[in-house]
């Protein structure tokens, strides 16, 4: 196994953890964080895939992802203060409403 | 765009302006553009006939490509040949002036505009139907007629009687039209076209058996019946006198019921290879012209005495078809397009000056204060007996030697012909006799307001019955022509389009007797009229009790509605009620929606359990999805 | 020793990945997040894709952060997910996620390892390399991401605002 297979079973690794971790925590904030793993996993495989390669188009890549996180963050900072007014909770068991 | 383009385009062009602005438009100008164009139509109709006349090769106009398909090709191009320009002068210049007399007639009518954007688009329709080159074309005016039918005999939408008789007169027109769309396929199917100068090349040089050839030639007729109110499939004609009367005159009379015939004598290379079917389009029509005559007989209102008569004449024109003898039933059917016009025209001026009034046992007395109307009528009337030497002694009795002489008529057909002579006579002379003659049954209240029609409506009755007293002598019977050394430039002029018919042996003397004879026949029929309704009224009275049964067969048209109520309308509705919707279609529900329907509940619910509302386990979900992709995966790999 | 440090700060994020998944405190978990982009940063140092590091230190850890702290000083500790840190759905999730995991060794382990390219023949991740490529190539990507962001910006102040007011 050379160090860019390690590299991309690091980021295949990281980003089931986050999933899990998504699913498993009940807290929004430390779901959010969880988010922020699984991107961070996507950033490492283009990043190992960049190198590997000797080109620059996955750096690239990894700029544009950067912008789309600060853009999630934003707006997630929003929902989440949002939902914390609206229940004074931040279980997701207490915001049950996505549903039919 | 040239002359020919324009002919059936001006009317179409009518329609729109009076049909989209019509209301809005002063009633002045909406009879200026819906008489004007149809007239500036029979003007470029008779330059196209005057350069026939001369000797020109028939006119070709191809429009555009309509279809083009591999191995065959389908345009929709306009054909201006003798029998083309027969029909359109006839249904230009009939139209005109039928549009002309109903500026009068429907003046104070509140639907002024649209019943004049109808009348327009019945002429395009018409036109498209004579001067189409294939079946195609001529099929799309045949629909567009039988449209314009329907909106007129509807005209007066607040009847529900009236509406229904424009509904009756579709349906039967549609069972006509399966026949007509079956005989065009069967017709592509062996010919590979449907230009009707191909199809009859195509026929005359091979048939494909004669059985084929007369079910083609059969299906044919069913169409032509049912356009032309042809037993069996009369039923609609006298109802559809529940429109404005010149629209009887027009469409009803004239021009539209005669499609049938047109369509026959277009078609003759197919009949021509089917002498069976012949022989049923002859007896048919002798059927219905006997019929119509009887039924005729017996009707006490105006109108439908001159349907059923109008029925009895077309009888004529297919008789003649069916022997063969195409130029004598285009020239009965060019006669009978004026004096019948007339006729319709007069009774309107009649109905008019009665104010709506069409039974004939509330007119009477008529003659002194109407006199010119009734002097048309009375020409017309005799032109439609056959009084020599008016049109209609000349085309009845070339239709007559023909059925003596044609070889496959007889004089079994011959003698159906000529008693149909004779109750014409009767039916045509009573209603005069009733209607004009006799004591007076007007109600007081409509006494006052007998007139005379204006002067529009005068002037179309006097062109109309001028033609219908003089048209006959352009095609003067071959024992005429042979004494006086005259010739008869209306079969020379057709001659080129149909093949000259075989003439029995039967020489000028035989001809000449059997004119005399019915002559006699009709002169007995008025005669006969006289006695039962022109002395006085108590024999008639008498021989109508002494018939009893019979007299309420023919008067109730033979049953014929009954039959159609009782059979068709009654089965289909059983069929549907009893039958289908009660077994059937409760069954079918219940297997293939209920059931099927509470299975598929029954899943939801079960999956809807799934759909908790939290986040989490959708995620869930979209997780186990992705391990199932991913160990796919390594099962694979 | 590149292969050393590797290893060495591979384990150090999925170390602080568990301790993210674990954590009972937010603000504990969110120190481990840190932890977690430094240790990646470091990986990308070793790869020699100095720009993606700086990038990840600057953004992540400078701006990101920010956030997270901001919003966890809006929290108080008696809220249910501070007592009960996981979900009903724990065991299932953490079940179908080794499955996953499993999976993914299973297929990434058995890719066929290409022989790395000679060094130095290829790009350097150097920020004038990137820079020249980046708006040579990207400048329209570029001008289309600053727009997002504003998007982005403008569409959390009418949440905000629009959400105070229902």
């Amino acid at each position: 196994m050379d160090k860019y297979q390690f590299l991309t079973v690091l980021s295949a690794l990281l980003f089931t953890m986050g999933l899990a971790g998504v699913v498993v925590r009940r807290n929004l904030l430390v779901v959010m964080m969880c988010l922020e793993i699984m991107l961070n996993a996507v950033v490492l495989s283009f990043v190992t895939f960049a190198v590997r390669s000797q080109t620059l188009a996955g750096v690239a890549m990894t700029f544009f992802i950067y912008v789309a996180a600060s853009c999630e963050i934003a707006l997630a900072m929003a929902i989440v203060v949002l939902l914390l007014r609206h229940r004074c909770s931040l279980d997701l068991a207490a915001h049950q409403d996505l549903k039919g | 765009m040239n002359q020919m383009t324009l002919i059936p385009l001006l009317p179409l062009l009518g329609f729109l302006i009076n049909g989209l602005l019509g209301s809005r438009l002063p009633r002045r100008l909406v009879a200026l553009v819906a008489c004007g164009l149809p007239a500036v139509s029979f003007g470029l109709t008779l330059g196209l006939f005057l350069r026939l006349a001369e000797g020109g090769a028939p006119f070709t106009e191809t429009l555009f490509t309509w279809a083009a398909l591999p191995g065959f090709r389908l345009d929709a191009a306009f054909y201006f040949d003798q029998v083309t320009a027969v029909m359109c002068l006839v249904v230009t210049g009939v139209g005109t002036l039928i549009h002309v007399y109903s500026t009068a007639y429907m003046a104070h009518d509140r639907g002024f505009s649209r019943y004049f954007a109808y009348l327009n688009l019945f002429l395009f329709f018409m036109l498209l139907l004579v001067m189409g080159k294939n079946l195609l074309l001529l099929f799309a005016g045949w629909e567009g007629v039988g449209l314009a039918s329907y909106l007129l005999i509807g005209f007066w939408y607040e009847d529900p009687e009236k509406t229904t008789a424009g509904m009756k007169a579709f349906v039967v027109n549609r069972v006509g039209d399966t026949g007509f769309v079956l005989a065009a396929f069967l017709i592509w199917f062996f010919a590979g076209t449907l230009d009707f100068l191909e199809i009859n090349a195509f026929f005359n040089a091979n048939q494909p058996t004669p059985a084929v050839m007369n079910t083609i030639a059969l299906l044919i007729l069913i169409g032509a019946c049912g356009k032309s109110a042809q037993i069996p499939l009369h039923v609609w004609l006298p109802d559809a006198m529940a429109g404005p009367t010149p629209v009887s005159a027009l469409i009803h009379a004239a021009t539209m019921v005669t499609a049938g015939v047109y369509l026959l004598a277009r078609l003759n290379g197919v009949f021509l290879h089917a002498p069976e079917a012949m022989t049923i389009v002859a007896w048919g029509g002798a059927l219905t012209a006997f019929a119509g005559a009887t039924m005729g007989l017996t009707q006490f209102n105006i109108k439908k005495v001159l349907a059923y008569s109008t029925m009895s004449q077309i009888g004529y024109m297919f008789m003649a078809c069916g022997l063969g003898a195409y130029p004598a039933a285009v020239f009965h059917l060019y006669t009978h397009a004026f004096f019948k016009a007339c006729l319709f025209l007069g009774a309107g001026a009649v109905i008019h000056a009665l104010h709506g009034e069409e039974d004939m046992r509330r007119m009477g007395a008529l003659a002194g204060r109407i006199p010119f109307t009734f002097s048309t009528f009375l020409l017309a009337s005799l032109a439609l007996c056959g009084v020599p030497p008016l049109s209609g002694f000349f085309s009845k009795d070339e239709i007559l030697w023909s059925a003596w002489s044609a070889p496959n008529g007889s004089p079994a057909l011959w003698l159906v012909g000529s008693v149909t002579a004779g109750m014409t006579a009767f039916y045509m002379f009573r209603a005069i006799f009733l209607a004009f003659f006799g004591p007076s049954n007007v109600p007081l209240l409509k006494q006052q307001g007998i007139h005379e029609p204006p002067a529009s409506m005068s002037v179309v009755l006097v062109v109309l019955a001028i033609f219908s007293a003089g048209a006959g002598l352009l095609g003067m019977p071959g024992v005429l022509r042979e004494q006086f050394g005259l010739s008869a430039p209306f079969f020379s002029f057709l001659s080129p389009v149909f093949a000259p018919g075989a003439t029995g042996e039967a020489g000028h003397g035989t001809e000449l007797v059997l004119m005399l004879i019915s002559v006699v026949v009709t002169g007995a029929g008025i005669l006969l009229a006289w006695v039962f309704y022109g002395r006085g009224r108590s024999l008639a009275d008498r021989v109508r009790r002494g018939a009893g049964p019979v007299h309420e067969l023919v008067s109730r048209g033979y049953y014929f509605d009954r039959l159609y109520e009782g059979v068709l309308v009654r089965g289909v509705d059983r069929l549907s009620e009893e039958v289908l919707a009660k077994r059937v279609e409760s069954a079918l529900h219940e297997g293939t929606l209920v059931k099927p329907s509470e299975g598929v509940r029954a899943t939801t619910r079960l999956f809807a359990r799934l759909q908790t509302g939290n986040v989490q386990a959708y995620l869930l979900y979209a997780l186990m999805g992705l391990a199932l992709i991913l160990w796919w995966g390594v099962a694979h790999a | 020793m590149g292969g050393v440090m590797l290893l060495f700060f591979s384990l150090l994020a999925v170390l602080f990945t568990v301790l993210v998944i674990t954590l009972r405190q937010p603000m504990r978990a969110a120190l481990s997040l840190v932890g977690l982009m430094v240790s990646l940063a470091a990986i990308y140092a070793c790869l020699g894709a100095h720009v993606v590091a700086i990038f990840q230190v600057l953004i992540y850890v400078g701006a990101v952060m920010v956030f997270m702290v901001y919003t966890i000083m809006l929290l108080d500790d008696r809220d249910t997910s501070y007592r009960q840190v996981f979900s009903r759905l724990a065991l299932p999730a953490a079940a179908v996620a080794s499955l996953v995991a499993a999976a993914l060794w299973l297929l990434l382990g058995s890719l066929p390892s290409v022989p790395v390219p000679a060094e130095g023949g290829g790009v350097s991740f150097t920020f004038s390399a990137f820079s020249v490529a980046f708006m040579r190539h990207y400048w329209f990507h570029f001008e289309l991401a600053t727009v997002l962001l504003l998007v982005g910006i403008i569409a959390a102040w009418a949440a905000i605002k629009e959400g105070s007011n229902g």
